[in-house]
């Protein structure tokens, strides 16, 4: 294969493999989810029904909040190159990535304190969580401080990305606008699929109180799915318009390349303007399809934006790979195969697997 | 004060990726890093008059780096001389750095066992200068055709200075803002 065959065949070429793998898309999408749960879940109760215990309404959502900001970590630190030393992370103030793990431990254990002292399960076997029901005293402080933590993870999210400016996809201050709705949206579906849900026991004035915030989410998902739609159409067009020649060229591949399926099918159909349209349908059951297509549609977004991280190719990298992956492997593969024992003979082996 | 950098003639570059292969020996380095690849070979112009374009390449050891700020865990730093280095006992792998660089001059090894990866990049061969203060990069001294020139770019005496001062130059990206420290001549056949 020549050159202009190899580059009309691949002009969505990748000079370099991707250096971030699914791991940091779902902790994006889980990050954003749990705190957007946190977030929602904190203005409701203190602002929208202060004057209603809206605690057992929201039990569940909690701790779903909880447990996806706490696999969100795991997937983040399972992506390290070192995961036992992961702490280090909270050492320097100028990485935006310091001020998430900062963020992100301030809401799991706001969560976590704010769960622990309003749970008195009955069951014998967790029974024994009652005993820390003293967290329970400072019940508003702990869902302040994880609901004020919870919106800075979901604007975070975005900004981590948006601050790379090598990768000019990333790079736009529409970005963090994009992923903050999208938080938004799926934090809605979220509290709404679990609201009132176990461990929460309801009286009637809180199930009273969790219907109409229920009705209130149903409406700002419907809004915040509009508002979606419109900025990452807005975003992916006009790079494609008036981009430079890297946001060009994922535009292009979003639009009318390899995952123009993901974005117009799975993303745009399914996880935005089905869920529209279910939610202003009417149709019993239709809401819960809908909060589960917009649960979809919000990690296919962080999937498909961690995919891409095209950079600026310097003169002559593509040229430069394509050799170093064919030609170079080709070479270095025959040697590992014919059976001579190089020195690193498994290390060829093992570079030839990763193209 | 010192402040390093490196002019790179591009007129004399052959592409013999000489340089590569010393900074891979040099460094030790693992089969799937490569501090300094020497990019292109791309050829230009029309018979009798062709020229094949050579980019020989290596951290900008950048004045205003992307990769410094963005590291959580302060591994990734720049000294007064303006070196651009990881240090590979704070590191904790995170490539957030990798993402940074707009040159994609860094990366982890996958050959290395699983929890011990770290980003690795090009030194300005400062290990070797700790050892033998003046001494050249290993890329520099193994260029035989003297197409890579390191040193003090502050003094207006150095080798390097004055070759920037009666050269017509460029450096990659400088749109960016990252002031890169690597300067380029460019080449006759230029696509520039
Ligand atoms: S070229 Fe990349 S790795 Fe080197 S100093 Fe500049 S930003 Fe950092
Ligand atoms: S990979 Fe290492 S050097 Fe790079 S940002 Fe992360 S901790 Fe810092
Ligand atoms: S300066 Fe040293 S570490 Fe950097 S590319 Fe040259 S030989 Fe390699």
């Amino acid at each position: 294969m020549d050159m202009k065959q190899y580059q009309a065949e691949n002009a969505e070429i990748q000079y370099k493999h991707r250096y971030w793998g699914w791991q940091i898309a779902l902790y994006l999408f889980l990050g954003g989810l749990g705190g957007g749960i946190l977030f929602l879940t904190w203005v409701l109760s203190a602002f929208v029904f202060p004057g209603v215990d809206m605690t057992q309404a929201f039990m569940l959502p909690n701790f779903i909040a909880l447990l996806v900001i706490a696999f969100g970590l795991f997937c983040l630190v399972e992506e390290l190159g070192q995961p036992p030393v992961f702490y280090r992370a909270y050492v320097t103030a100028t990485s935006i990535i310091k001020w998430g793990a900062v963020l992100l431990t301030i809401a799991s254990f706001g969560s976590l304190f704010w769960l622990l002292g309003n749970w008195s399960p009955e069951s014998p076997v967790l029974g024994f969580l009652s005993v820390f029901n003293f967290f329970g005293g400072a019940s508003g402080l702990w869902l302040g401080a994880a609901g004020i933590a919870g919106f800075g993870i979901m604007v975070y999210t975005g900004v981590m990305l948006s601050t790379l400016k090598a990768h000019s996809f990333w790079s736009t201050p529409a970005l963090p606008i994009l992923f903050t709705t999208s938080a938004l949206s799926t934090a809605c579906a979220g509290i709404m699929l679990s609201l009132c849900g176990w461990p929460g026991v309801a009286d009637m004035a809180t199930a009273a109180a969790a219907h109409e915030a229920h009705e209130l989410l149903h409406t700002l998902d419907i809004i915040l799915a509009f508002a979606e739609l419109s900025i990452l159409l807005i975003m992916v067009l006009s790079f494609l318009g008036a981009g430079n020649r890297t946001q060009q060229r994922v535009a292009k591949r979003w639009i009318k390349g390899s995952t123009a399926p993901i974005f117009w099918i799975g993303m745009i159909g399914c996880g935005l303007v089905a869920p529209l349209l279910l939610n202003v349908s009417g149709i019993p059951g239709a809401s819960t399809l809908a909060c589960v297509l917009v649960l979809c549609g919000g990690c296919l977004l962080r999937f498909l934006c961690v995919w891409s991280d095209d950079r600026q190719p310097l003169e002559g990298e593509n040229r430069y790979y394509f050799r170093q992956k064919h030609a170079d492997m080709a070479f270095a593969s025959y040697y590992t195969k014919s059976g001579k024992e190089l020195e690193r003979g498994e290390n060829f082996a093992y570079i030839d697997n990763l193209y | 004060m010192t402040r390093y950098a490196m002019c790179i003639d591009l007129h004399r570059c052959v592409g013999c990726h000489s340089c590569s292969v010393a900074c891979r020996t040099w460094n030790d380095l693992p089969m799937d890093i490569i501090y300094n690849p020497v990019l292109g070979g791309v050829c230009e112009g029309t018979w009798p008059n062709v020229h094949r374009n050579y980019l020989p390449t290596l951290c900008m050891h950048c004045k205003n780096p992307e990769c410094v700020p963005c590291c959580p865990t302060g591994a990734s730093q720049q000294d007064e001389d303006g070196v651009v280095w990881v240090d590979s006992k704070i590191c904790m792998g995170c490539k957030v750095c990798v993402n940074a660089c707009p040159y994609g001059m860094r990366d982890t090894s996958h050959m290395v066992r699983r929890f011990d990866e770290f980003v690795r990049k090009c030194t300005f061969c400062k290990e070797r200068r700790e050892m033998e203060p003046g001494a050249d990069p290993y890329c520099v001294q193994t260029c035989h055709q003297n197409a890579r020139v390191f040193g003090d770019i502050d003094d207006p005496d150095s080798a390097i200075s004055r070759l920037i001062g009666r050269s017509d130059t460029f450096r990659l990206l400088e749109e960016l803002g990252t002031d890169p420290q690597i300067y380029y001549i460019p080449d006759m056949g230029g696509t520039r």
